[in-house]
């Protein structure tokens, strides 16, 4: 195997919450140094050091700032220097460290990047060269560009919810497209918007590397989503259709869905793709006859019986676990796979087998312990990548930053932190309240509690 | 910005063609390869433009391929494979998305290639990745959003698990593979060598999921579907025309919040925290519905963004087609097609300084650039091109 690609890479993070942060922690299991820019004022702080949770066990400890399950997964393996950027000689220490950076990734409002003098204009001065990506709900241009956003708000305004929907009873009792819009949720749109500065980030570095300049990406989260159903807006542009909201059926494919399984909750999904398919499928349910039956030979009239189809389907996989029944299909080469809860895919074989779960060792003062953390899609044959450790320690780094990277001195450094502009706690704040598990089930945040996780 | 950056895109479906439209955008030259006869099975893929199923009119197909050359060619014969190798001469990239099962032994499998071609990258996308125990599983897009473990969190608590959005899983193992191809390219840089990049379509979707994973391994909880009860903000909403997504998120006092909405009862003082909001998030909803009511989409999403608040509201293809924020940031553009016609595309996620979007070219025809790809580029004559045409090599 030969190095992390991004060994000589320096990010400087200025970003919160989920999609750069997110996007901070790919470059660093590729070997990049990101240094987090966090702060020890506790009402600044980004949310998910403060209230985001989980905790473990649902109660934050004494050092909450540094326990939050979702935090940790955001920042592996980067450096947290504090600076409060409010004044004058933090914003001086981030021009600093920025001049002798490679990459910035920053999600303020336009508004607030000016105030500080971060703004891209301001930052190439100092770093001619700079990669910077401004990640914002709608745009540093256009007429929405001062609108703040938040994922779950964002995702149907980009359009998903046209394509996403429950099927509804029309009056003569058999099943039609829906008119209500539904959401993935779990903050879908950051995600995209974390790929799309990934790709951004590769593309500016390589022509950095060809013509010696650098690039800002205006990163804006609602175009970014746009261009994920680019196939619908693309069929309203040729055919006029404007939603499509089939439930988990398919135009092409019956029967195809989402299916009850034994046990509470449990759910399988089936694509039966063509005639083949379709006479494997019978085979192994054991249902020859159906194999035979003229009514169903074709996709056509599987789409057109699918109510019935569905009930016999419905009827055989109720009978077993979401696992027995992809074993079965899958023998006869029907797609087919469970709808996997978290803890299901963290016991599951073949996550296993592939380490998708990378297991990271907590400092002891975390009382986090071992965890497993979500790794990446991707896999190279010779590069290195994977989870280099925990999240930081808030100003874990800021000797290292300050006095290794910057050169300053002792006295600069006891300035700053007489000053609070740099720390190692949250000055104010408290312990998150937490809503009780109980509350969380009967409120139906959570479906279901498992007192003896594996944690 | 990829000026330069040679990449074979032989599909099929998806993942692979979205990865190397990607890398197009960005500025690479892409070649499309496609069998002779019916191409990529995208081509079968509908909606078809006005309902007519053509291998040039299936809307997936022109969406996924914009800004690339198309060849055909058949590389499952020695000539054809011969073929492939020489394009492979000129290329640094080929990204491919057939089961592991079947590129093993092609000639075109990483071991394979990696002998002929030391330098290229070889970008694999498959619905589980190149190994383990479901290596060999068959998956269409329902399987995979199933198996990430993100389909179980979309959709109602008191309903079965819903699918994503057009084929999302896919997507996002496309956005995915191009971002690890160009780590891979940019490795070779230092090691002047190219590798293989495997990327599991399961994995990158489960990638999303950095809330439901702790929250099973910190304190044993599985979370939830959409809920049905509570006090309705943040999500799905019924409003005058459509729905919307009323939310308290955003830095702003709850005043903002019930001034915007415009019903007086919303001021009273138990709604003003968030607890407040959970204990009492029944009567909170009732007041909500009634208030978004009187609004319609836009005007309410306006008023929001000038009040710092953050509302969404639910979008049709339509309205995002006519969007004029969308518009003005260049997002759109006029492409023609010579079987499809013209028509408006959607551009590039996001704007980059030095690189103005720039209009693509149309979907490539089945092996529209044939001549130009393996006359001009490759130097073979015109006798020797009719002959591989008869053959069906080409």
């Amino acid at each position: 195997m030969s190095g992390r690609p991004l060994e000589n890479i320096r990010v400087v993070d200025l970003s919160r919450v989920f999609a750069m942060p997110f996007a901070g922690a790919n470059l660093a299991d590729l070997g990049a140094e990101v240094i987090k820019i966090d702060t020890c004022q506790a009402q600044f702080m980004e949310t998910t050091r403060t209230i985001t949770g989980p905790f473990p066990d649902n109660q934050p400890g004494e050092l909450w700032w540094e326990q939050g399950g979702t935090f940790q997964t955001l920042n592996r393996g980067k450096r947290s220097l504090t600076l409060d950027l409010r004044s004058d000689e933090a914003q001086a220490i981030l021009k600093e460290l920025v001049s002798v950076s490679d990459i910035v990734l920053e999600n303020f409002t336009p508004r607030v990047m000016a105030r500080f003098g971060l703004d891209y204009a301001s930052l190439r001065a100092v770093k001619p060269d700079l990669i910077m990506v401004s990640n914002t709900g709608y745009g540093h241009s256009g007429p929405w560009s001062s609108f703040g956003a938040m994922a779950s708000a964002l995702e149907p305004t980009h359009g998903t919810g046209a394509f996403m929907g429950y099927l509804e009873d029309n009056e003569s009792g058999s099943l039609r497209s829906g008119n209500v819009p539904n959401k993935m949720g779990n903050s879908y749109t950051d995600f995209l918007a974390t790929w799309t500065a990934l790709v951004s980030v590769m593309a500016a570095l390589l022509h950095r590397h060809e013509t010696g300049r650098g690039t800002w990406v205006d990163l804006a989260m609602y175009q970014a989503g746009a261009s994920f159903i680019g196939e619908g807006l693309l069929a309203y542009s040729f055919n006029g259709e404007r939603a499509r909201r089939m439930g988990n059926r398919h135009s092409s494919m019956a029967p195809h869905g989402c299916f009850p399984c034994f046990g509470e909750d449990q759910w399988v999904t089936i694509a039966v793709r063509d005639d083949e398919d379709w006479l494997a499928f019978c085979r192994a349910i054991g249902a020859s006859e159906l194999a035979a039956d003229p009514r169903y030979a074709t996709t056509q009239q599987r789409i057109e019986k699918q109510d019935e189809l569905e009930s016999i389907v419905s009827n055989w996989t109720r009978q077993l676990t979401s696992y027995e029944v992809m074993e079965i299909l899958q023998c006869v080469g029907v797609p087919a796979g469970p709808v996997f809860t978290a803890g299901q895919s963290l016991a599951d074989p073949h996550f296993r087998h592939r380490g998708f779960f990378e297991q990271v060792t907590h400092p002891a003062e975390t009382g986090l312990g071992d965890k497993a953390y979500i790794g990446r899609g991707w896999k190279f044959s010779s590069s290195t990548a994977g989870i280099l450790g925990p999240a930081p320690l808030l100003g874990e780094s800021n000797d290292y930053a300050l006095r290794q990277v910057l050169g300053k001195t002792e006295d600069q450094i006891s300035v700053l932190a007489n000053a609070n502009t740099i720390g190692t706690e949250p000055v104010g704040g408290r312990p998150p309240s937490q809503v009780p598990m109980d509350t969380q089930v009967e409120l139906g945040w959570v479906a279901a509690f498992d007192p003896d996780f594996v944690g | 910005m990829l000026g330069g950056l040679r990449v074979l895109d032989l599909g099929p479906g998806i993942a692979p063609s979205f990865c190397a439209k990607m890398l197009a955008d960005y500025g690479a030259e892409v070649i499309k390869v496609e069998p002779p006869g019916n191409g990529d099975p995208a081509r079968g893929m509908g909606p078809f433009v006005g309902d007519d199923p053509h291998l040039e009119k299936s809307i997936p197909f022109l969406y996924l391929n914009t800004g690339k050359w198309g060849v055909s060619l058949d590389y499952s014969c020695d000539t054809g494979l011969g073929i492939l190798h020489q394009l492979l001469d000129e290329a640094d990239v080929l990204v491919e998305g057939f089961p592991p099962s079947v590129t093993g032994g092609s000639g075109i499998s990483y071991s394979e290639l990696s002998r002929s071609h030391p330098r290229l990258v070889v970008t694999s996308v498959t619905p589980f990745g190149q190994d383990g125990p479901y290596r060999d599983f068959q998956a269409t897009d329902i399987i995979t959003c199933a198996m990430s473990g993100l389909m179980y969190h979309s959709g109602d608590s008191d309903r079965e698990p819903l699918r994503n959005a057009l084929d999302q899983s896919l997507y996002v193992a496309g956005a995915n593979a191009a971002a690890a191809t160009l780590v891979a390219v940019f490795a070779r840089l230092t090691s002047g060598e190219g590798q293989h990049v495997d990327v599991s379509v399961s994995e990158c979707l489960a990638a999303h999921l950095v809330q439901p994973v702790p929250y099973y391994n910190y304190m044993g909880a599985t979370k939830g579907r959409r809920p049905v009860r509570g006090s309705g903000f943040e999500e799905l909403m019924p409003a005058r025309d459509g729905y919307v997504v009323p939310s308290v998120q955003g830095s702003q006092p709850w005043e903002t919040v019930a001034d915007l909405i415009g019903l007086e009862e919303l001021h009273d003082p138990r709604f003003a925290s968030g607890a407040g909001r959970i204990a009492h998030g029944e009567e909170l909803k009732a007041l909500l519905v009634e208030g978004l009511a009187q609004w319609d989409r836009l005007p309410l999403f306006l008023a929001s963004g000038e009040r710092r608040l953050v509302f969404g509201m639910a979008q049709d293809a339509g309205d995002l087609v006519a969007c004029p924020h969308l518009e003005a940031r260049g997002f759109y553009h006029e492409v023609d097609h010579p079987v499809a016609g013209s028509a408006t595309y959607p551009g590039m996620g996001a704007a980059l300084s030095d690189y103005p979007q720039r209009t693509p070219s149309p979907a490539p025809l089945l092996g529209e650039h044939n001549s130009e790809v393996f006359g001009a580029k490759l130097g073979y004559d015109a006798d020797e091109l009719a002959a591989l045409r008869y053959a069906g090599v080409i």
